[in-house]
């Protein structure tokens, strides 16, 4: 094979990602989806989900891309665990059928698609949040979003990663209890880093 | 006012007792007072729950299960001569129906962690209905241990981290205290039926049941709840007014009812 033949072969492997449909697996050690709820009117409490699952496909060029992420309810937090000399700490009655009801709603999923680009990414997912069983139609607005070698792997992995807002009224889910000197509007804030599969 | 709807002192407390209120004195003559706990009920799950049920999640379906008792209730009443194994196939029936209301929360569970949680949800709801059933021809009794249970199971539930089921609970406690109120005013007994009973046990034992399955409840609490109906046997100044015998033997009922919650407090800081 010629030189150039060569060359043009390297070049076209070395192309960017966004040449194909790419898939890539959530870092569930760098994702997590926070929440922003308002308590009595008076300060806004942010709460997250520890544990994360999911995975995005994407191609830049044809500007198509999806996105599913699975996040365990019992993982949430809002660093009030220890119940100390109370019979319950906020975290667990989060935990309870009053909010997440997470004995018998282990799960609840964000199943979108890319619905606007800006370039090469996307700016705004149009998607189906399913919690307590209840699926409703939620759009998360792509605040940031980049991809790139991972600098920690001297470039051998490539990772996407980013941050996506959006908000929800808890009471469409049925998670009624509270409302309103706990807000029903919630606004959710989702970080998320994510490798390219081999 | 929708500031007062969604109080949960009117969710739980002044709208179902008011709701019984109106019931055990409009249909005392019908001897359909007994109806009082229910109805009250239902004002608080219309409240708390509104109309729907899809989906049908446990709290659904004990509603739903409280609703069905106060049916069947109503049906053995207007019997000529109910059976005497109604009791025992009645309570076999809602111990069988709390593994279905439970179900959704039973199958993620391991098969041996499932039959345990099964097991005390099924023994609770079928024991409590069983030393139930005999107070429903003794409306003081039937009124005082529907008080206790439905005011034991929510005060419970509530420490046991799940307010919600805690305002049920209260729910059907206040509506027997509807009923009792109209008895000890009147100075004369109203029937109370498996119409109050059979709810008043079945809803009570099943959020007390769904507090330990779905929130922090420790499973010893539902012991003490259990026995409440067997505590108001216990002997009452027959011969004294019916408020004196309200009295005491709510006395008797709430004891139990406390037992209930002092377990429920301690295992949960422990």
């Amino acid at each position: 094979m010629s030189r150039i033949a060569i060359g043009l072969v390297a070049a076209a492997l070395a192309a960017p990602a966004s040449a194909a449909s790419e898939s890539f697996t959530i870092d569930p050690f760098h994702s997590h989806p926070h929440f922003v709820v308002n308590h009595l009117g008076f300060m806004d409490m942010t709460g997250r989900f520890d544990k994360m699952s999911g995975k995005i496909t994407m191609d830049g060029a044809a500007k198509t891309g999806a996105i599913e992420l699975v996040i365990e309810t019992g993982s949430v937090t809002t660093g009030d665990s220890d119940k100390g000399t109370r019979p319950r700490s906020r975290d667990e009655h989060l935990r309870s059928p009053d909010f997440f009801n997470v004995a018998e709603f282990p799960r609840m999923t964000f199943k979108g698609t890319a619905a606007k680009w800006t370039g090469d990414f996307p700016s705004a997912i149009d998607g189906q949040l399913t919690l307590l069983g209840v699926t409703k139609p939620v759009t998360l607005t792509v605040e940031k979003w980049r991809c790139g070698p991972d600098p920690r792997t001297q470039g051998k992995r490539y990772m996407c990663g980013g941050n996506a807002t959006g908000t929800i009224k808890r009471s469409d889910f049925g998670m009624k209890f509270g409302i309103p000197n706990v807000s029903d509007e919630i606004k959710l804030m989702i970080g998320l880093e994510a490798f390219r599969d081999q | 006012m929708q500031e007062f709807w969604s109080h949960p002192a009117a969710q739980g407390g002044v709208v179902p007792f008011v709701a019984g209120l109106v019931v055990a004195i409009a249909l005392g003559r019908f001897k359909l007072a007994g109806l009082a706990v229910a109805v009250g009920f239902c004002a608080c799950a219309y409240l708390l729950n509104g109309l729907a049920f899809v989906p049908l999640t446990a709290t659904r379906k004990i509603i739903l299960a409280t609703l069905a008792a106060a049916a069947v209730g109503v049906v053995v009443d207007g019997a000529a001569r109910p059976a005497r194994s109604a009791g025992i196939v009645l309570s076999l029936a809602f111990g069988v129906a709390a593994l279905w209301v439970f179900w959704s929360v039973l199958s993620q569970r391991s098969l041996q962690e499932a039959i345990a949680s099964g097991a005390v949800a099924a023994a609770a709801v079928g024991v409590t209905v069983w030393l139930s059933h005999r107070l429903a021809d003794s409306p003081v009794r039937a009124g005082s241990a529907a008080l206790g249970l439905g005011l034991g199971a929510g005060v419970a539930a509530i420490l046991g981290a799940s307010a919600t089921y805690g305002l049920y609970g209260i729910a059907i406690g206040a509506g027997a205290g509807a009923f009792l109120l109209v008895q000890m005013l009147t100075n004369r007994r109203t029937a109370a039926g498996w119409a109050l009973v059979l709810p008043a046990a079945a809803g009570a034992a099943l959020f007390a049941a769904g507090a330990v399955l779905l929130a922090k409840l420790a499973w010893y609490a539902l012991v003490p709840l259990a026995l409440i109906s067997l505590v108001v046997r216990l002997p009452a100044p027959e011969r004294m007014p019916v408020w004196v015998q309200a009295i005491v033997l709510s006395a008797y009922a709430l004891a139990a009812a406390a037992a209930s919650w002092v377990l429920a407090w301690k295992l949960g800081v422990e």
